[in-house]
């Protein structure tokens, strides 16, 4: 089976606890190198976030599993590489316009 | 236990456990302290010169007010807390119990009903103290009287303990609990007097 080398989720979770904590408690899990959590909409009690994992074999499962136990569920899992190294997306003409 | 103590800890962060503990503390600590004031006055004032009835009275009074204070607590935080996940629930649109902030809710109560139990109970276990030890020098009134000056020492503690949380003077803050106790005593005192 290949490795899983990144992956950005679309997480909605509550304000407490916070992404500080989100972002330690997943950047120990076996096999994570770095984390990095974005919010991109805030409300009253929930938040949007971006959450970008990397790592050498990253265990999917785990990581939904740190951000339940944390209030928080996966909306959609918006990338994912796997492989020997990592690469972005290639352009291609059907691309929306990034100016 | 490391493990537990690390999570007792987040659990107070997630649920705010601390502020409700501390104040929780301080109010129970307080009725406790005032309402065993009232029963040592009424013994007083009904003449009670047996130290094991002013023992079984307070005791009594004691239970129930630690009795009280637990369930009232329990159940009252139980609902509290229950409304709170559920308005969070209706936002993450998920089933929130089984995570940290249904398990750092269920520990909030837990420990809110334990402190509201114990607090009442415990503060006016030092306040009748004295007179388990009346043996020591036979005359009763001296109980009454020591037990009386823990009070009014308790009352200055709890309001020092207050003005530490509020960064105010310790003093002012424990003579203003004192002014409490002692106008519980003159109260019950004026009733004695007034011969009810």
């Amino acid at each position: 089976m290949g490795k899983v080398r990144r992956l950005v989720l679309d997480v909605l979770k509550p304000l407490e606890p916070t992404i500080i904590e989100l972002a330690e408690q997943l950047s120990v899990l076996p096999g994570v190198e770095a984390v990095n959590i974005s919010i991109y909409e805030i409300d009253r009690r929930v938040e949007n976030a971006k959450i970008t994992i990397e790592g050498g074999d990253l265990h999917y499962d785990e990581v939904e599993r740190v951000i339940q136990e944390n209030g928080g569920t996966v909306h959609s899992i918006d990338e994912v590489v796997a492989g020997k190294i990592i690469i972005d997306d290639s352009a291609t003409p059907q691309d929306p316009y990034q100016g | 236990m490391e493990y537990h103590i690390r999570r007792l800890r987040e659990y107070g962060e997630l649920a705010n456990i601390g502020e409700i503990a501390r104040r929780y503390f301080a109010m129970n600590a307080f009725d406790g302290v005032l309402t065993i004031i009232g029963v040592l006055m009424g013994n007083y004032s009904a003449h009670v010169h047996s130290a094991s009835t002013v023992i079984v009275t307070g005791l009594s009074t004691c239970v129930a007010m630690g009795i009280s204070g637990l369930w009232g607590a329990y159940l009252t935080e139980s609902a509290e807390r229950k409304r709170d996940l559920a308005e969070l629930e209706s936002h993450t649109l998920t089933d929130l119990s089984q995570t940290k902030i249904g398990q750092a809710s269920r520990a909030a109560v837990v420990v809110v009903a334990l402190v509201d139990g114990f607090a009442p109970f415990l503060a006016a276990l030092v306040v009748l103290s004295p007179f388990f030890f009346t043996a020591l020098w036979t005359d009763i009134t001296i109980s009454y009287y020591i037990a009386l000056g823990l009070a009014l020492v308790s009352l200055f503690a709890l309001g020092a303990f207050l003005g530490k949380i509020s960064r105010q003077s310790l003093i002012v803050s424990g003579v203003k609990m004192i002014g409490a106790g002692l106008m519980a005593i003159l109260a019950s005192y004026l009733l004695r007097v007034a011969g009810v």
